[in-house]
């Protein structure tokens, strides 16, 4: 099957969720990925290198095993279709290797605090000496500048500088976050979009290019009409619980079964009488109470009960079947093992079944888009910690069989990590 | 300046989608230099042009901050798909087009003779961009969804919140926002494949797919460890503070700077929480003691001096804070628009600088404002065609 990325190789220094994910895109996509870790400092969702059972870690059976580092659930999906090598990159020599890479690649993603790549001397200015069309990205809290360009996030906290979180939350409740790191993922599809577009740019004027994104700003993009309602009528949205701004009603009910609910949107009079015809109560659709959405937002407490005493007398999946047939919107809010074992994602094979060789055999999250000519693939599962660097350093980096020696004997290579338990 | 080639200049697409997700993939394009057209129903137009917020809440086709904010960068022509003479123009559009961006019902397109395997005779290089709630197969393809709807069935939902109330959606729409962004890398990824072999191809981007990517966390759990994960706001705990709230992140490389931060030096070698399985078992005392310290602390404030700190705090950042924000306007983030209706107001600017070549974003367009340009200039038709056009209601 065609690869839509065939031929374009990228470097990849990114870290934790946002950068791995973007390169991981790209690489299920066809590119050739090579990520440079350290084994004095490898990526931080490797874990602890010495971590033990019970911790917070995700590994297989909440083993940790012999080598931890390879074993983490986190790295292992946002790495897959990746080559890593492991490259010190605060000695000359790691620096310099890391450039012949450079020279011979078309992207290098970084995702390091702000002056960072600056101390290693690995500036885009730096890179373009040696790769006059290189293209690098840099995936910033903040951005590369401004005052507060040093600043580091994560995702939660980033749903609370960008915006998102001050109207999230349960009704006339704290602002709260979403419980995973939703600006990531965000910022890796932005991100992966952009350096496609950055090769299209190259391909057609030769030139390379710096691109510089801020992750907080990206968290913003994602709320824009909350910010034009704030510019354009000075008001200021506020956590609504589940409740939609237009359509009435909107919530999420319990159903039958160990914390089981159902998510339902009514946008129209027509879904509203649907709706009433499914519960078995069509003459509420004429209730002059509830005739409208503006009667039905006036009313939305009331109607919330009516709507749970129906289903939560009902099985939550019967419930979706039963309402999407009369055409109101409306989905069970699912778990893990429900996502893994849902018909319509196997249906549309949307899990990657990728064997690990220290970790097993485990279906992964694929991609939020399908291609029908070049679907993308996991291609190779998540690397060991420096399993490939011989291999790029010899065929990639054309270094010679001496100098690969050297540079593991002075310690700029190694895929054992500082802190790990001796093998006995 | 504008000049420049930008990463996208002369790459022209069909836009035929309204709403969030859709407009949103094709504003991203318009600001990196494509030549979007967006197509849009007579009378009514997109769909967001009757969302609010609408400016000083005034129901108004051009005054939706919604529609206003995603639809930079386009412009705007009628077109009635439901008519055969529509269609017929539909075609020849996608025979101009790179990219084409619809977000009917799956199989909708097909029954209009509009599908992937109609217009690739037309066009063998179209990356046909389908955007839907579940996608163009599977047995929820005839779903109906909305952005809450998304978030339950991609996983997201279910850990969102706290465990002893319901689930809880991130507020906004998130979901159909997500959906926009796949379709726009996806589609671009199309379009590399096509400059480098010709072959156009479709593009499925859904938004139970995409949320089931994002969400991340219930499906690897599972995986790994047979294990639900359920709602738990262990990442970035908030605390009220003086005026607002801040959000705190223990982690063990600044454990006892932040003991000193808050006045407790003691709990640095204190075994209930001097590492990271310590404080995950002792969390509810730990956030007490650090609630009681951040009540009295300004927000802003404290969020600056623990980043000076290197410890990566947040805060809730309302419009108004964003709008405040030094680092925003250092960045020159939030810009100014100009348009018929509303006047100069302020938007969100693009998120990422792209080497040396300035953002140019020109504001939405009117419904139907390049009727004439297009119909007339670009597809040879003459005035009184128009004319006729839209007495039958083509255009």
């Amino acid at each position: 099957m065609a690869m839509a990325l065939e031929g374009v190789r990228i470097l990849d220094l990114t870290q934790v969720w946002a950068g791995p994910t973007c390169m991981k895109l790209l690489g299920d996509m066809g590119a050739q990925v090579i990520k440079i870790e350290s084994y004095k400092r490898m990526d931080t969702v490797r874990g602890e290198p010495n971590a033990r059972p019970g911790g917070a870690g995700i590994y297989p059976d909440d083993n940790p095993g012999v080598r931890p580092w390879n074993r983490t659930g986190h790295y292992n999906d946002r790495n897959r279709s990746k080559l890593d090598i492991c490259l010190d990159l605060t000695e000359p020599r790691g620096v310099e290797t890391f450039k012949r890479l450079v020279a011979v690649s078309d992207v290098v993603g970084e995702s390091f605090r702000v002056g960072v790549m600056e101390r290693f001397g690995l500036s885009y200015q730096e890179l373009k000496k040696v790769n006059p069309d290189i293209i690098m990205i840099s995936l910033s809290s903040q951005g590369a500048t401004g005052p507060e360009r040093s600043y580091g996030s994560f995702g939660a906290t980033l749903e609370q500088t960008a915006g998102i979180a001050s109207f999230t939350g349960y009704l006339g409740g704290n602002p709260t976050t979403s419980g995973t790191f939703f600006p990531d993922p965000v910022v890796a599809v932005l991100g992966a979009g952009s350096i496609v577009a950055a090769l299209r740019h190259r391909n057609r004027t030769g030139q390379g290019m710096y691109i510089d994104l801020s992750q907080r700003e990206t968290t913003t993009n994602i709320i824009g009409e909350a910010v034009l309602d704030y510019t354009m009528n000075g008001r200021a949205w506020e956590p609504m619980g589940n409740r939609h701004r237009v359509y009435a009603p909107q919530g999420v009910y319990r159903c039958q079964g160990d914390d089981m609910w159902i998510a339902v949107t009514v946008k129209s009079d027509a879904q509203w009488a649907a709706l009433c015809g499914v519960m078995g109560e069509p003459a509420l659709a004429h209730d002059p109470r509830y005739a409208d959405v503006l009667g039905r937002h006036q009313h939305h407490a009331e109607i919330d009960v009516l709507i749970e005493e129906w289903t939560q007398a009902r099985d939550a999946f019967e419930a979706m079947r039963t309402l999407q047939q009369a055409g109101v919107p409306a989905g069970v809010a699912l778990k893990g093992n429900q996502l893994l074992e849902n018909p319509h994602l196997n249906a549309r094979k949307f899990w990657d079944i990728v064997e690990h060789p220290e970790a097993g055999t485990h279906p992964y999250l694929s991609r939020p888009f399908l291609h029908s000519k070049t679907p993308g693939a996991t291609r190779m599962p998540a690397p060991l910690l420096g399993q490939h660097t011989e291999m790029v350093l010899r065929e990639i980096a054309r270094l010679s069989e001496a100098e690969i020696r050297e540079l593991a004997e002075l310690g700029i290579t190694s895929n054992i990590p500082i802190g790990a338990p001796e093998e006995g | 300046m504008a000049d420049l080639p930008r990463p996208l200049t002369d790459l022209k697409v069909l836009d035929l989608s309204e709403g969030v997700a859709g407009p949103f993939c094709t504003k991203l394009m318009g600001a990196m230099g494509a030549d979007v057209l967006k197509v849009e129903r007579p009378g009514q137009g997109d769909i967001a042009r009757s969302m609010p917020p609408f400016f000083h809440d005034a129901p108004h086709p051009e005054g939706s901050g919604l529609f206003l904010y995603l639809n930079t960068n386009k412009r705007s022509i009628t077109l009635n798909l439901e008519e055969p003479a529509g269609r017929a123009i539909c075609r020849r559009l996608a025979a101009w087009a790179d990219v084409l961006i619809e977000d009917f019902r799956p199989g909708a397109m097909d029954t209009w003779g509009l599908g992937y395997a109609d217009l690739e005779q037309i066009n063998p290089r179209l990356v046909y961009t389908s955007i839907s709630d579940f996608g163009q197969t599977g047995p929820y393809r005839d779903y109906e969804g909305s952005d809450i709807v998304g978030l339950a069935l991609g996983g997201l939902l279910y850990i969102t919140g706290e465990s002893d109330k319901p689930p809880l959606r991130m507020g906004g729409q998130p979901a159909q926002y997500f959906t926009g962004l796949s379709a726009f890398t996806g589609a671009l990824i199309a379009v590399h494949y096509q400059e480098a072999t010709g072959q156009g191809q479709q593009v499925d981007a859904a938004m139970m797919d995409g949320i089931a990517v994002a969400q991340m966390y219930s499906a690897l759990t599972y995986a790994y460890k047979k294990e639900n994960r359920g709602r738990i706001q262990d990442f970035a705990p908030m605390f009220r503070a003086r005026d607002g709230f801040v959000g705190v992140m223990y982690r063990q490389q600044n454990w006892e700077d932040f003991c000193h931060l808050i006045g407790r030096p003691e709990l640095v070698e204190d075994p209930r929480f001097h590492d990271t399985t310590a404080r995950r078992a002792n969390m509810q005392e730990l956030n007490a003691i650090v609630g009681e310290w951040i009540k009295d602390q300004p927000k802003a404030e404290l969020y600056h001096t623990a980043q000076a700190m290197r410890m990566p705090f947040g805060y809730i950042c309302s419009a108004a804070d964003l709008l405040e924000s030094p680092q925003y306007q250092a960045r020159g983030y939030f810009i100014q628009v100009d348009h018929p209706a509303t006047g100069p107001l302020t938007y969100p600017g693009m998120p990422l600088r792209m080497g040396e070549i300035p953002w140019d974003i020109t504001r939405a367009p009117l419904l139907g404002e390049h009727n004439e340009a297009v119909y007339c200039g670009q597809l040879g038709y003459s005035k009184e065609d128009l004319g006729r056009l839209r007495g039958v209601g083509v255009i």
